[in-house]
């Protein structure tokens, strides 16, 4: 360990939440400059990728929904490869046009849509549907959307994450609401040690892992939600029931990169009662809350 | 030795990470992930595992699944990973995930009192912090910290600004830990500049100084207890009044003593598997206000998927110095408001600067009639009265409060 070095912590908004970068350097000039690019870049793919941004890519291929091809850039391409592994290793169950429902599902005034409601949104859900040929994309249906928040901020992170890395900073992590990217571990070459939230006591955490690399990722039923009549409905939707789902209160992954830990929890809280022999499969670490409040948990692979 | 579904798990996990490790850069080189971080990582987990057991909200350690086979999840491209079509494809990223295997310890589970950040969903949609993109720059708040080998320093600043309201922090915090972790020192200290220009009245344009310091110890008694005590002292200069209330004239000066104890216990010897958190507060400041909390709570998992959850809380002040009782003439209407007396230099008839006590007494019972169904019932009660204050009697002005709430919930999985 280098005497000199110091750890700077920068926390910034970006996506909705707090976000924390948090970089090991020799100087709070150099640490200062680095977070900067770093927060620079989440922001970009924010306004790159959100769909409340009018003016985001992503807004103006929905808005050509039904009527014209959109060209994209070979970042937005291969982001629609990973949303097509997605698909595919989910049994279709992540579909990034699954965005649809969230019209259906006013969590603001916590009604629950009609059947009729949900039918038709669900017809929308189609990510086979969409049409790709050479560098352009195009949604098929007039009403049909594509939504990257299930990735993107795991996307930024990882990002984020490599651009400070590329900066020369080997000790840090970047935490984009809950999304943890870890560069390298502390100065001391001790872990960090990672809480994670309580589902059901934001101020409490259940279970901490300590971690020298690697990412980690919490998918749960806590932050969006509204109860009618004693039931909970969650942000997490289903893209054919089009109901929430139920069966986990909080999933965490731990896998090398943080789009991959995030990709499994979400699967995972789809699957629902399959959760758990998914979570086995994927062979990442993880620790989920079911509905009672039970606890599973696996480590991650360290036999190497 | 390696089951059908491990050989698919390394197909299927390879397989989004193959596909994550395509986009842009995402990736970057683990050359530093050397073996003996997960040695050092093993030696530091059994003290978290100790510490996991304990400090426990009851229904956690149950259903922990400590799997030992995990060494064989994410393995390397030496196995069969034949189940898949793609067989090459497979091998070669077998092998990069081989390298990218994240350098983890074991999960702790339970409550701990110290982590470094904090992972927990948030929603895949956001549309409040779009606004505040632009302001990004100015929003930083900078904390740096410098480790040592059984402790580390932490020193931050903070700003934040509301429309009547601007606060400027300064922070410092150091903790140390014995060669065995099991007691933490805590020592820390902050200081804070508000500026106050209340909206209804443009001519008050106040400051406010407080500086704070902090002693604390947690240690961890055996692996069912762990305790924590926490002193500090506050010492603030400037605007304490409330502009928004008619007679309201505070001192200038506020000092402040809070001690906190806490302790949690694990009833894991006599099988009841039950956790108590205790938890005692002391707080006595120059406004002359003393008070005391005790909390306390229970937690008992049941057979058959009951649990009851008793809690009780005590609370006691006696009035600050210059607290104003409600006089004859608003006790008879309570519109006509007491003027304070005339040769007073302070005084509030804030009703939270009155002597008072408050008892809250409640029980919540739980139960999984069956895998899709919970029925929660909780009952709390709460009373507060000026003759549990702590000099015996408050004002017998303000009128005792009560009150009860039941909360039944059902809920249904499917």
């Amino acid at each position: 360990m280098n005497s000199r070095m110091d750890s700077f912590h920068f926390r910034f908004e970006a996506l909705g939440s707090g976000c924390e970068v948090v970089i090991g350097s020799g100087s709070k000039k150099n640490a200062q400059s680095i977070a900067g690019c770093a927060i620079e870049e989440v922001s970009r793919i924010e306004c790159k990728y959100s769909r409340y941004r009018t003016d985001s890519l992503v807004s103006r291929i929905n808005a050509a929904a039904g009527h014209d091809w959109v060209e994209c850039d070979e970042e937005t391409l291969s982001l629609f490869q990973y949303a097509d592994t997605l698909y595919e290793s989910s049994g279709g169950l992540f579909d990034i046009t699954a965005g649809v429902l969230r019209h259906a599902w006013d969590f603001g005034n916590a009604v629950v849509p009609g059947q009729d409601v949900l039918s038709r949104q669900c017809s929308l859900i189609n990510w086979q549907s969409v049409e790709r040929q050479g560098n352009s994309v195009r949604l098929p249906v007039a009403g049909m959307e594509f939504d990257f928040g299930g990735f993107g901020k795991e996307y930024a992170a990882d990002r984020a994450a490599a651009l400070v890395y590329r900066k020369g900073v080997r000790n840090g992590y970047v935490n984009l609401a809950g999304d943890i990217r870890v560069l390298g571990p502390k100065l001391d070459e001790t872990p960090w040690l990672i809480g994670i939230q309580d589902p059901r006591h934001k101020s409490r955490t259940i279970a901490s892992i300590p971690l020298f690399t690697g990412a980690l990722a919490t998918s749960g039923d806590y932050e969006r939600y509204f109860e009618v009549d004693g039931h909970r409905y969650c942000h997490i939707i289903h893209p054919r029931s089009g109901y929430p789902v139920t069966y986990w209160r909080s999933v965490t992954v731990v896998a090398p990169l943080a789009i991959t830990a995030g990709s499994c929890s979400t699967i995972a809280m789809l699957k629902e009662a399959d959760g758990l022999a998914f979570l086995e499969d994927s062979g990442m670490g993880y620790l989920a809350v079911d509905h009672l409040g039970e606890m599973y948990c696996r480590n991650t692979s360290s036999g190497f | 030795m390696r089951s059908g579904s491990t050989t698919k798990s390394t197909v299927f996990g390879t397989v989004l990470l193959t596909a994550a490790l395509a986009l842009p850069s995402v990736e970057f080189a683990y050359a530093d992930a050397v073996p003996e971080r997960s040695i050092v990582s093993f030696k530091y987990l059994n003290y978290q595992d100790n510490q996991g057991l304990l400090s426990q909200s009851g229904s956690n350690t149950n259903g922990l699944n400590t799997t030992s086979g995990a060494s064989s999840a994410v393995t390397p491209g030496t196995s069969g990973s034949t189940s898949s079509g793609s067989q090459d494809r497979i091998g070669v990223n077998a092998y990069s995930v081989m390298a990218l295997v994240p350098v983890a310890g074991e999960w702790s589970v339970g409550t701990t009192y110290t982590s470094d950040s904090v992972s927990g969903a948030s929603p895949t949609y956001h549309s409040s912090g779009l606004a505040k993109m632009t302001d990004l720059r100015r929003a930083i708040d900078v904390e740096l910290t410098r480790y040592f080998s059984r402790g580390s320093v932490s020193v931050g600043t903070s700003y934040s600004k509301e429309i009547d309201y601007i606060s400027r922090g300064f922070n410092i915090q150091g903790s140390m830990s014995t060669e065995d972790k099991n007691t933490t020192f805590t020592l820390g200290g902050s200081f804070n500049n508000d500026s106050i220009n209340p909206v209804i009245q443009p001519s008050v344009d106040e400051k406010k100084q407080v500086a704070s310091g902090l002693i604390g110890v947690t240690r961890v008694l055996t692996p069912q207890d762990i305790v924590q005590l926490n002193v500090s002292y506050s010492k603030g200069t400037g605007y304490y009044s409330d502009p928004y209330k008619l007679y309201d004239n505070r001192p200038r000066h506020r000092n402040s003593v809070t001690a906190l104890a806490r302790w949690n216990h694990h009833f894991d010897d006599n099988g009841t598997d039950g956790t108590v958190h205790l938890s005692y507060r002391y707080y006595s400041d120059s406004f002359g206000i003393r008070a005391h909390t005790l909390d306390a709570e229970y937690v008992q998992p049941l057979y058959k998927g009951w649990t009851v959850i008793p809690l009780l809380r005590l609370y006691a002040q006696n009035e600050a110095d210059f607290y104003v009782s409600v006089g004859a003439a608003e006790n008879a209407d309570p519109t006509q408001p007491t003027p304070p007396p005339s040769d007073a230099v302070y005084y509030s008839e804030d009703q939270r600067l009155s002597g008072f006590g408050a008892v809250t007494l409640g029980v919540k019972v739980s139960k999984q009639i069956n895998k899709d169904w919970l029925v929660d019932v909780k009952y709390e009660h709460y009373e507060q009265r000026e003759q549990w204050s702590l000099s015996g009697d408050g004002d017998p002005g303000l009128t005792p409060f009560k009150a009860r709430s039941i909360q039944v919930g059902v809920s249904r999985a499917f």
